[in-house]
């Protein structure tokens, strides 16, 4: 059973990514009876749209990475439900887009790979639901708190390692929990889309593990210890939000069997060396 | 720590930075108004009218105006590479110390 999605594609016509949205969510809405959201409409009147917006599901298509649909979704304080970016899902498949606005062979079969995937995810969502996180963390933590302006930025003070480009890792035996920290979930504002990590695959340290959204950009996760990825946390595919509310607690990214602990270390931060570098960084940026 | 140094080695002596495909930039700047360290300069006036102006300014890891680049005309160095040349950087530190 598939789900009955309100789809917004970009619909661009800059580039043939943005093309093949339109032709995806065509597709989908005559397979599913999902609704597209024409977003040109959608910008200069959103009374047509606004009932199928806050009822269904929705499922924004992007062409690249400009990412005007997300983009308008945000504006329109949407909370999105599954994303597909064109530019990126061709570089994964390994099929080219040309340069022409028309579609071609590749093109379609792209888009038909694209309209496939999305159509059975449903089915894969409770398939995946068989690995479970592990790491136990303290039931609470003792925060150091800095404050710029009305903006609060929490730190744990115990158990937590950090790095410079602002993640963290608690480590308990082989397995870690990762996330970002406060400064980060700040500076994206409203965290409104979580890519959560492929399970079971193998990340290096500082390799990329997931990604989350906001309306002003997209942060790749940079993990902060290699190792295969055991667990993901779930609950931001429905509640990215909870990045805001603790990056640290419920907002925590995924877990990992760690493969190099003790080489990965060399290049971590204790809460002594972070912190300063985090004061800095908040007292530079007006976020 | 400063930012002069990245993980405890001196930035300009880590390479990464954004490399510009000129074959595929559409000069559309979206690059240029995410980055909020001043990576690249625009030049009106010549054939290139986006640069890397400041490679060192650049946040090492960091990949995120390639992700609002429409045409992906932006890459980065390998992740792997770099980091095994902080930590070489940093042996090279402790033993001259």
């Amino acid at each position: 059973m598939s789900k009955d999605y309100a789809i917004l594609p970009c619909n661009g016509l800059d580039k043939l990514a943005g093309s093949l949205t339109r032709e995806i969510a065509l597709r989908i809405a005559e397979q599913t009876g999902s609704e597209i959201i024409c977003p040109t409409f959608y910008r200069v009147s959103d009374v047509l749209y606004n009932k199928v917006a806050a009822e269904k599901p929705l499922l924004i298509i992007d062409g690249c990475g400009t990412r005007c649909a997300g983009k308008l979704a945000a504006e329109k304080v949407l909370k999105i439900a599954a994303k597909i970016n064109v530019t990126e899902e061709s570089k994964k498949h390994n099929i080219k887009i040309g340069s022409s606005l028309r579609l071609g062979e590749n093109e379609l079969r792209l888009c038909e790979l694209l309209v496939n995937n999305i159509l059975k995810d449903e089915l894969e969502d409770k398939a995946s639901q068989d690995l479970k996180e592990t790491v136990v963390m303290p039931a609470e933590l003792d925060y150091e708190i800095y404050q710029k302006d009305k903006f609060v930025f929490r730190l744990p003070k115990e158990g937590f390692y950090f790095t410079e480009n602002d993640c963290w890792a608690y480590v308990t035996g082989n397995k870690a929990r990762i996330g970002v920290t406060d400064y980060v979930q700040k500076s994206l504002s409203d965290i409104m889309f979580y890519t959560p990590p492929a399970l079971g695959s193998e990340i290096e340290q500082f390799g990329e593990a997931g990604a989350i959204e906001s309306g002003k950009a997209v942060f790749e996760i940079i993990c902060p210890v290699s190792g295969v990825i055991t667990a993901v946390n779930d609950e931001l595919l429905d509640y990215p939000e909870y990045i805001n509310d603790n990056p640290y607690e419920k907002g925590w990214i995924a877990e990992l069997e760690l493969t190099d602990f003790e080489s990965d270390k060399e290049l971590l931060l204790q809460f002594e060396e972070y912190v300063k570098i985090m004061k800095r960084k908040v007292d530079e940026f007006h976020v | 720590m400063s930012e002069d140094t990245f993980m405890g080695a001196p930035r300009e002596k880590i390479d990464w930075a954004p490399t510009i495909d000129y074959t595929k930039c559409n000069y559309c700047m979206e690059c240029v108004e995410f980055c909020p360290h001043q990576v690249y300069e625009v030049r009106e006036n010549e054939e290139k009218r986006l640069i890397v102006k400041n490679p060192n300014n650049c946040v090492v890891f960091c990949r995120a105006c390639g992700k609002t680049c429409g045409p992906d005309a932006l890459s980065f160095p390998n992740k792997n590479e770099t980091t095994k040349r902080i930590k070489e950087i940093r042996k090279e530190m402790e033993q001259s110390e």
